[in-house]
């Protein structure tokens, strides 16, 4: 793996109108096969001239761009790539071949609440979390009584997290996530929890997004996000953008892809 | 090659939110909390002093010994949880690794930093110490800094090295614990080094150019008695003499590249 030529990814900030732009992106992961761990088989590959892994290419050459003030909308069926491409995307995969160039200071959400840790109390999450989302301590007191408002949940302060319930961890996840300010947003179907009442929220929340000309790039399973908040949407189907356009006709294109292999 | 812009506000800002968490950490749930950090080396020291000093009478004639006993068990403490903790480091937070972009390093600093906090917790116990004892404060214990930034500079690049090589091959793991076991022996901690030049000044010699024993010692010459046999006043050779601290330089610098470009994929594989 290393010592090949590996792809790059760009952190720029411009004046220019393009977001994200994508040049022929390719990523693959190299999955052991059964049994090929161990010192024996090792031997033993090498003797036969098995490699031991198989390499599962996960994303095949994409090309796009987004304009700063877009709210895309990524879906695709389980294993199409998505989630690796908002990986990459954030910087936490580096792309095996292409360019990704990101203008403008990005924040990624791939899951709520990272780095939450059971033994710690809410606040001392709150400041761990915040440090991970790149906030600094006095954005971090300016914005905490708003935070545990926001959530609900001020008096389970100081509380140690494993005694809150996991509906209660999303909340306070959330309510530290929507501060972050970011020029781009990367968003992983961290709206797919909690109950009504918190789900208006996050509508809300996406509505206020879209309103104020955010730049998004939001992963989801939900044709009807995709069709209330997104201004452009991309299907992607094996690791290819198979439909990348309106909204409406992705949302549509996505389900005739669903029956057509239910059927 | 573009040096990236490593010391920024948000990496100090997480920096210190690691390590405090992991400071926290450590000792949650325990009646004696921080207390451990002082009283699992000064029980170590109990009974080395006891077995070696008292029953084996390996102290000689060297002065102060029981100080100089803490002060080689706490500093070897030091380098055996600095390295442990920074080789499985970026195993242990592979879930942050796995959901944020952020400098790796960082995860592998923090985990160390938190061995240097116990370090200079035990510091403070060793002069205490050493003033009951009898040891008499002297400009020299000025220069004890220097010989700790060696010891955490050699244990920061073991951490670098052996720690990106522990993501694929968790085997480096247990390798090192049994390692850091053999090496415990190869440094004169628990026996004077003049019991080894007694029967082959050679091995003393060899024995002084490991960089762990040339700290030691040193921190033993300027704390406690000038009398203490180091690197410097037992070689006679100056390019061999300053070879500890060239390997312990070359080694950081080769890990940190190393490092740097296994990092890309930690993601992936940790």
């Amino acid at each position: 793996m290393s010592g090949k030529k590996i792809g790059k990814r760009i952190e720029m900030h411009t004046d220019g109108d393009v977001a994200i732009s994508v040049k022929d992106l390719h990523k693959s992961f190299n999955l052991p096969t059964e049994k090929s761990w161990g010192l024996k088989q090792a031997i033993f590959n090498r003797l036969k001239g098995k490699k031991g892994y198989v390499e599962q290419k996960v994303l095949k050459g994409l090309d796009f761009e987004i304009k700063k003030g877009e709210f895309v909308g990524i879906v695709g069926r389980n294993g199409s790539g998505k989630s690796t491409l908002l990986k990459i995307l954030a910087g936490v995969y580096y792309p095996a071949k292409g360019r990704v160039t990101i203008d403008g200071n990005l924040v990624p959400f791939i899951e709520l609440g990272v780095g939450f840790n059971p033994e710690l109390t809410g606040r001392e999450n709150v400041y761990m979390n915040g440090a991970l989302l790149g906030f600094s301590n006095q954005e971090m007191d300016e914005m905490y009584d708003d935070i545990w408002k926001f959530a609900e949940l001020e008096k389970f302060q100081d509380q140690k997290l494993k005694n809150y319930s996991s509906g209660m961890q999303v909340r306070l996840a959330f309510s530290i996530a929507i501060r972050a300010k970011g020029d781009i947003l990367i968003l992983d179907e961290v709206l797919a929890v909690g109950d009504a009442a918190f789900q208006q929220k996050c509508n809300d929340y996406f509505a206020s997004l879209r309103d104020k000309k955010q730049t998004v790039v939001l992963v989801t399973h939900s044709m009807e996000n995709v069709t209330k908040y997104c201004t452009r949407a991309m299907l992607l189907e094996q690791g290819k953008i198979i439909k990348d356009g309106d909204p409406k006709e992705v949302a549509t294109a996505y389900i005739d892809l669903w029956r057509k292999n239910n059927s | 090659m573009k040096i990236p812009k490593v010391w920024n506000k948000k990496n100090r800002v997480l920096l210190r939110e690691l390590v405090k968490t992991d400071f926290k950490l450590r000792y949650q749930g325990s009646v004696l909390g921080y207390l451990w950090a002082l009283i699992r080396p000064l029980m170590m020291f109990a009974i080395l002093y006891v077995v070696f000093a008292k029953l084996l009478r390996f102290g000689g004639d060297i002065p102060h010994y029981p100080v100089y006993l803490l002060v080689g068990t706490s500093m070897w403490s030091f380098f055996a949880e600095c390295t442990s903790q920074g080789i499985q480091s970026i195993v242990l937070r592979g879930d942050l690794l796995r959901k944020i972009s952020f400098p790796k390093y960082i995860v592998v600093v923090s985990a160390t930093l938190t061995a240097v906090i116990n370090m200079l917790i035990n510091l403070v116990v060793i002069v205490v110490f050493a003033l009951i004892n009898g040891v008499t404060p002297s400009l020299s214990w000025l220069l004890v800094p220097l010989s700790l930034l060696e010891l955490y500079v050699l244990s920061l690049g073991i951490s670098f090295l052996l720690g990106a090589i522990n993501v694929k091959y968790r085997d480096v793991t247990s390798i090192w614990d049994v390692l850091v076991q053999a090496m415990f022996y190869a440094v004169p901690i628990i026996y004077p080094i003049s019991m080894v030049s007694a029967s082959s000044v050679l091995a003393s010699k060899i024995i002084l150019l490991n960089p762990i024993a040339q700290a030691i010692q040193d921190i033993r010459h300027n704390l406690i008695t000038a009398e203490t046999v180091t690197t410097w006043n037992y070689l006679n050779n100056p390019i061999v003499m300053v070879s500890p601290i060239i390997v312990e330089i070359a080694i950081l610098l080769i890990a940190a590249l190393f490092f740097r470009k296994k990092s890309k994929f930690f993601a992936e594989e940790a």
